[in-house]
């Protein structure tokens, strides 16, 4: 029994798998999600059955099965579809990416964020609800400690909060100082259940991010700065680069913008890698 | 002695045949609710494309029309031609085709194979507007540092846009100028004033009104190009105790809209309750919905109609309780992209316009403590049709003592004690009242029990009685029984 116990303690994955179902329990109990229950139970089995498939080809380490549940869950709780056979669409992008868009032996896309971007930006089909949560400070803490557990058990606190700092920084300055906003304006974003999901669950996939702590935080304070752009500014710089006819059919607003951004500068990764030198991440700690 | 067996056997025969009538009411009534069911509300309509937003607001003012006026933030100096007043009965109808409904089926009997389902509506919407203050004039520049960026004349109201460089010069003005701005107002001025936002401000043209000849004031109508798909409601809210009720009939060419800073909720729809809500289904409907607001803590969205009415959709509502809008409401609404608008013949199933288009029906009702953001709408991809319907299942009539009655019956006393529960999860009204409702089939159900019975011992004695006469007859009289 303590070996199971010990076997279940020593891979985060498995507290983020729990907390990342738990989210999703909640949201079919109590919000009224449990009109897409047959839509769950098929990201679920077509994600494991991509991930299964994918490593019989290559690694052969079936263990990685936990890392293709965490995809699924995320995309069950981000993103949004008409056609179900999108959702089919988007896992096999988020898996395959995992396989295919490699450097120096490291993927380069967080897997549930390259899949629900791709497909946003390739169907027309999908989107992300960032409302879909409410606003109930409840969400706040739990999003904040259940996320603060498995990031000291994986050592990414630093971007968290790096990233938070950055954004709800600019966002603040932004809205509060500059605009003259009521305090209460800026503290509603903070209760967006979809930017705390991502605080803590998206950018902080320790597999995705640079090795190094140094690299980390810059990359973190990057893609802060990247989704505040991307909320603010995007329609201005649009035009100049003439982009806006198609900027303006997509629906690029303040709470999914780091999303997006994420997707933007997932790439830069390697460069830090290579300027910021650190240990690479493992999931199991023989 | 033979003739006797016969008439004996007719007469069995004739008992036995099933003499119910055929209740079947093949009837289709339609009947709206008053208008004006929630209080303190005001109605607009958003057609969104691209980045061009126009949106219509309609006007309930009932006061004094020299007391009128209006202050709506807009992102640019609005052109002449981007304002414009439309008709209300556009809101009428958008009102009526897409409010919640109530609809009634009747079970079949049990006891015969009569088959059909019956459909009338209800249906409950309503709205009303906010009060709007002020009186009038064109103000001054250099104290207020407020500029009058233009004016207009547009219909029976005078429009000026004025940009501003201070919140305190511009409260100043408007006040000065006689437009009463709520309470609490200042602290959203100044972030408008900074994010370089113009403000639209209007009052009516007594002149121009009665030359217009219009009883009530017109909904207007505005134009701009704007990245922001949101609507500035921050200035509306009066004060922070008091709810005020909103609801907007967006209109976009791919699908629903949703508020993206917000939760969107879908009102508690496809819900059987009990059959004699009727009278009251207006009150039911205000009731459900601040039960289901308050539940989601008095600061979501709902969404109480949402569908695909674009000119390839066969169906434009289902079951309907209002004309779909046509072409010209929709053009009238600020849907450009639709092309092909005739004067063909507009029904339930054809379209006399080209194009796709979505129509959302969103109800919020918010306050300054729950709402601190304005409302920021996304467009989504999302083409489920939704609509909120209430079902009134009436049980069967005519003669239920047959034997499959009985199942019936209990199934339907069950039925009924889930909907009284519905409605009072949904309403939380005190349903102690609803008891006879719910046992009302049960007397039913014992009579129809003792009926059936009685109906079985008759048959009985009646079968037995015939062989009886028959044996006698036919000379079987010291048979052993």
């Amino acid at each position: 029994m303590t070996e199971a116990i010990n076997y279940l303690k020593r891979d985060p994955r498995h507290y983020q798998i729990a907390y990342l179902g738990s989210f999703l329990t909640y949201g079919i109990l109590a919000l009224g999600w449990d009109t897409d229950l047959a839509r769950y139970a098929l990201v679920i089995s077509t994600c494991i059955v991509a991930q299964l498939i994918a490593t019989y080809f290559t690694t052969k380490r079936y263990n990685s099965v936990k890392s293709g549940m965490i995809t699924a869950l995320s995309l069950c709780l981000m993103l949004k579809v008409n056609n179900p056979i999108t959702l089919v669409l988007a896992c096999a992008l988020a898996i395959s990416s995992k396989f295919l868009i490699r450097l120096k032996g490291k993927h380069i896309f967080n897997p549930a964020n390259f899949g629900i971007i791709v497909t946003v930006l390739i169907t027309g089909d999908a989107w992300i609800s960032p409302g879909q949560w409410g606003s109930a400070v409840f969400w706040v803490f739990l999003f904040g400690i259940t996320g603060m557990f498995i990031l000291f058990k994986v050592g990414r606190i630093d971007t968290s909060m790096a990233f938070l700092i950055t954004y709800l920084g600019l966002e603040f300055a932004w809205g509060s100082l500059y605009l003259g906003w009521p305090y209460d304006h800026f503290l509603h974003k903070l209760t967006s259940g979809t930017l705390l999901l991502f605080t803590f669950f998206m950018i902080t996939d320790p597999k995705t991010t640079p090795n190094a702590t140094k690299g980390r935080v810059l990359w973190a304070a990057i893609i802060g700065f990247m989704a505040f752009f991307l909320a603010h500014w995007l329609d201005e710089a649009s035009e100049l680069v003439g982009l806006a006819d198609w900027y303006n059919s997509k629906s690029i607003y303040l709470y999914s913008a780091p999303i997006w951004a994420l997707f933007l500068i997932a790439p830069l990764t390697a460069l830090l890698d290579r300027v910021f030198i650190g240990e690479r991440f493992k999931w199991l700690s023989t | 002695m033979k003739r006797k067996a016969f008439v004996y056997l007719l007469t069995f025969l004739l008992l036995c045949t099933n003499m119910n009538d055929v209740l079947a009411f093949c009837g289709f009534y339609v009947a709206k609710a008053d208008a004006k069911l929630f209080n303190e509300s005001s109605k607009v309509i958003i057609c969104r494309d691209g980045d061009q937003t126009t949106i219509t607001m309609s006007n309930d003012y009932q006061g004094e029309v020299e007391d009128f006026a209006m202050v709506v933030p807009v992102p640019v100096v609005l052109k002449e031609s981007d304002i414009r007043v439309v008709d209300q009965m556009l809101f009428d109808r958008l009102d009526a085709y897409s409010a919640p409904r109530l609809v009634k089926y009747y079970d079949s009997n049990p006891c015969d194979r009569h088959y059909y389902d019956d459909m009338a509506e209800e249906s409950a919407a309503a709205e009303e507007a906010p009060a709007t203050e002020g009186a009038e004039a064109p103000g001054e520049e250099d104290p207020y540092k407020v500029t009058i960026e233009a004016k207009y004349t547009v219909g029976e109201y005078d429009i000026l846009i004025l940009s501003a460089e201070e919140s305190s010069g511009l409260e100043k003005w408007l006040i000065d100028n006689g437009y009463k701005i709520p309470d609490g107002a200042e602290e959203v001025l100044a972030p408008y004033i900074k994010d370089k936002l113009k403000f639209f401000v209007v009052k009516v043209n007594v002149k121009e009104k009665k030359k217009a000849g219009f009883d009530t004031l017109r909904p207007l109508q505005i134009k701009f190009t704007s990245d922001k798909f949101m609507l500035p409601i921050r200035l509306g809210m009066a004060n922070a105790k008091s709810d005020q009720d909103l609801v907007v009939f967006a209109f976009t060419r791919t699908g629903r809209v949703e508020t993206a800073n917000y939760r969107t909720v879908e009102i508690p729809s496809n819900i059987n309750i009990p059959t004699n809500i009727e009278p009251k289904f207006g009150q039911f409907y205000v009731d459900l919905f601040k039960t289901a607001w308050e539940k989601e803590g008095k600061n979501a969205c709902f969404v109480e109609y949402a569908w695909d009415i674009s000119s390839t959709n066969y169906l434009k509502c289902d079951p309907c309780v209002g004309d779909p809008p046509n072409g010209h409401d929709l053009r009238e609404a600020g849907a450009s992209w639709l092309s092909g608008i005739n004067d063909g013949q507009e029904g339930m199933q054809t379209a006399n316009y080209q194009g796709n288009i979505f129509v959302t029906r969103l109800h919020i009702r918010y306050n300054r403590k729950t709402f601190p953001q304005d409302l920021t709408f996304q467009i989504t991809p999302n083409t489920n049709n939704f609509q909120g319907r209430y079902i009134m299942q009436f049980p069967a009539t005519g003669d239920l003592t047959c034997k499959e009655a009985t199942s019936y019956l209990g199934q339907l006393t069950r039925r009924r004690r889930a909907e009284v529960k519905t409605l009072a999860e949904l309403t939380g009204w005190d349903t102690a009242d609803y008891e006879g409702y719910v046992n009302e089939y049960q007397s039913v159900a014992k009579k129809a029990s003792r009926q059936y019975m009685l109906k079985v011992f008759l048959f009985a004695a009646l079968f037995i009685g015939i062989l009886i006469a028959l044996f006698k007859m036919l000379g079987f009289q010291k048979t052993r029984i």
